[in-house]
């Protein structure tokens, strides 16, 4: 325990000493992110798409079905705009069925996330953002099949480094933002029950056995990606735009000899206002 | 060290993106479903090297010998009965397969005996004006024994009837608990029972989990303490009637009961099932049942085949036919001696 805090600890030295190194300016890049007046962006976005799910604590078998998400999220410019702050909540639910379509799985799940990331504005129309965010989520996996090992929780908080880039751009004489973002884990913890052990084991007798786990990308291998554009709908109120987009969140984990996977491919529909 | 800056996010997204963790998803044909259950019992189930030395049980002999017998042109009835036939080498009734059509069973460890019960004769004993609580019916029989006659351990106890329960029987010179036939159910409700019958805590056997998926990847034995109730407690003598049907959680309670003072069990050897069970599935959809969790005695020693009583006795037909309950009346005879 003590080597691992050692790594977690040298592995987030790393990131800060990545994201200060930034902040040297270069021949071709101009930090100009203080000079440009970046507003503060909040959205709402609602996503729909298919999902895959295995879980090989509850069964062998992949689920497939439809997931449902909402994302809140707040973009804000901090330390004179050359760092963005962004705060995200997402709550998502989804029903996936195995393949005879004789058992489902339900799953709800509340996501966090809290990123800083320096900005670079190579022009006026481009940015680029790189830092790094903390990451927690809480949710359930239900499956119908019964018995002593029904459910999963599923509770994990995690190091991501994240980035993302924007362009604005006219599109139809009106002022448009495409935006990339994406984030993966580096290393955090989460919760998990040992192979074969049951949930009556750990909290019906108090039965600890590396049930919270360290984890590396090595063992989540996970990515969260979200593609979107921003469109104004109305000339007269060009600080509400119109945001459609695909969001891709790939989450894995192979821990204590189990294996995870939950692949979400979402259409994004909301909307996102400046101020 | 911009460019390394940059280099490293890319490793790393590239990492988290190409990496993939799955696991093989077999064909729903007759040899993927045999492929899947096999492998399925094979990383899972927790009593192979039990059962090795038991009765020689090889899993990887079972794969050689049931293999052969899966065909594209096999039904679904045919798969199935053949699918049971291999779940059944494991002698196991915590391992079973289930269909919309039928359910694959072993329940050779109560069929292939005697059954020391006779509804009838429990009705004559009972008679119509017993009580029932907590799922439970009792009376007091005329020699002023308490009768408490538990077939399931399916519900959850409610503590408060639990305590009406001992409260009547209370003035009683003994307690006759018959348990013959009660299949099991969950392991807490056996708990919360066996609770009543001991004033301190005690160490009534050990339970492990398997960390991996070979034969015997598994944990430290985890101590099971058994804790007083805070309700009211049984203080006198308490027989325990068992027959070859008593399975699971209720031959966890004979084992928590064994730990007991003032408590004697008669009957047959108990049906076993020391497996906690967890489930799976199969690509067409039926699902598996099979034991994850072995469970001991407070000697460590597997109480999968059963627990042996402290007196053996059988129903005889002379008693049947006159009317009398062989193992309650022996029953009744050790609490008045």
């Amino acid at each position: 325990m003590k080597n691992g805090k050692k790594i977690v600890l040298s592995i987030v030295a790393l990131c800060i000493a990545i994201v200060s190194q930034a902040q040297v300016a270069g021949d071709s890049i101009v930090l100009v992110g203080h000079l440009c007046g970046d507003p503060t962006v909040r959205s709402k976005m609602f996503a729909i798409g298919p999902a895959k799910i295995l879980d090989t604590y509850l069964s062998a078998e992949q689920y497939s079905g439809i997931e449902l998400r909402y994302v809140s999220q707040s973009v804000k410019p901090i330390r004179q705009g050359s760092w963005l702050q962004i705060v995200t909540h997402q709550g998502s639910f989804c029903s996936v069925s195995n393949r005879a379509d004789n058992h489902n799985e339900l799953v709800g799940m509340y996501q966090f996330q809290y990123a800083q990331h320096y900005v670079l504005r190579p022009s006026e129309q481009l940015r680029f953002e790189v830092g790094g965010a903390i990451g927690a989520h809480l949710g359930f996996l239900y499956n119908t099949l019964g018995g002593n090992n029904p459910v999963q929780v599923q509770a994990a908080i995690q190091l991501r480094p994240s980035a993302a880039a924007s362009y604005v751009f006219p599109l139809f004489k009106r002022q448009s933002v495409v935006r990339y973002e994406v984030s993966a884990p580096l290393v955090g913890l989460m919760f998990s029950p040992n192979y074969g052990q049951s949930y009556y084991e750990i909290f019906g007798r108090g039965n600890y056995d590396r049930n919270i786990v360290p984890t590396t990308i090595a063992s989540t291998p996970s990515l969260s990606h979200l593609l979107s554009l921003d469109f104004p709908i109305s000339k007269k109120n060009p600080r509400t735009k119109l945001r459609i987009g695909y969001l891709g969140d790939y989450r894995q984990a192979k821990v204590n000899n189990l294996k995870y996977h939950h692949y979400s491919h979402l259409l994004v529909v909301g909307w996102t206002k400046s101020f | 060290m911009k460019k390394l800056s940059f280099i490293l996010y890319i490793l790393l997204f590239s990492i988290a993106l190409t990496s993939c963790v799955d696991e093989e998803q077999y064909d729903n044909t007759p040899q993927g479903n045999f492929e899947a259950l096999w492998k399925i019992l094979d990383e899972h189930y927790c009593f192979f090297d039990y059962k090795k030395a038991e009765y020689g049980l090889d899993w990887n002999e079972v794969y050689r010998r049931y293999q052969p017998q899966f065909r594209g042109s096999m039904t679904r009835t045919q798969q199935f009965e053949v699918l049971a036939n291999m779940l059944s080498e494991l002698r196991d009734g915590h391992v079973n397969l289930y269909s919309a059509f039928d359910v694959g069973r072993n329940w050779s460890w109560h069929e292939n005996f005697p059954a020391n019960y006779s509804d009838t004769l429990i009705r004559k004993y009972l008679g119509t004006d017993y009580r029932i609580a907590a799922g439970m019916q009792y009376r007091i029989l005329d020699d002023n024994i308490g009768y408490l006659r538990s077939t399931t351990f399916s519900n959850e106890l409610g503590e408060g009837n639990l305590d009406e329960i001992f409260y009547y029987l209370a003035p009683c010179r003994g307690l006759i608990l018959d348990l013959r036939n009660n299949s099991g159910g969950l392991v807490t409700s056996a708990e919360q029972l066996a609770a009543r019958f001991t004033n301190e805590e005690r160490l009534v056997g050990y339970m492990q989990h398997k960390t991996g998926r070979g034969h015997n990847d598994f944990s430290a034995m985890e101590e099971q303490r058994l804790k007083p109730s805070n309700g009211i407690r049984w203080q006198k003598k308490v027989v325990v009637l068992t027959n070859r049907s008593v399975f699971s959680a209720a031959n966890e309670f004979v084992k928590y009961m064994k730990c007991c003072p003032q408590v004697i069990v008669v009957g047959d050897r108990t049906g076993g099932g020391a497996g906690l069970p967890f489930t799976s599935e199969i690509p067409c959809g039926w699902t598996v049942r099979f034991s994850a969790c072995p469970m001991y005695d407070r000697d460590r020693n597997s109480t999968e085949f059963g627990i042996a009583p402290d007196h053996a006795v059988a129903l005889k037909d002379d008693d049947v036919v006159n009317g009398y309950d062989t193992l309650i009346e022996y029953a009744r005879k050790e609490i008045s001696r």
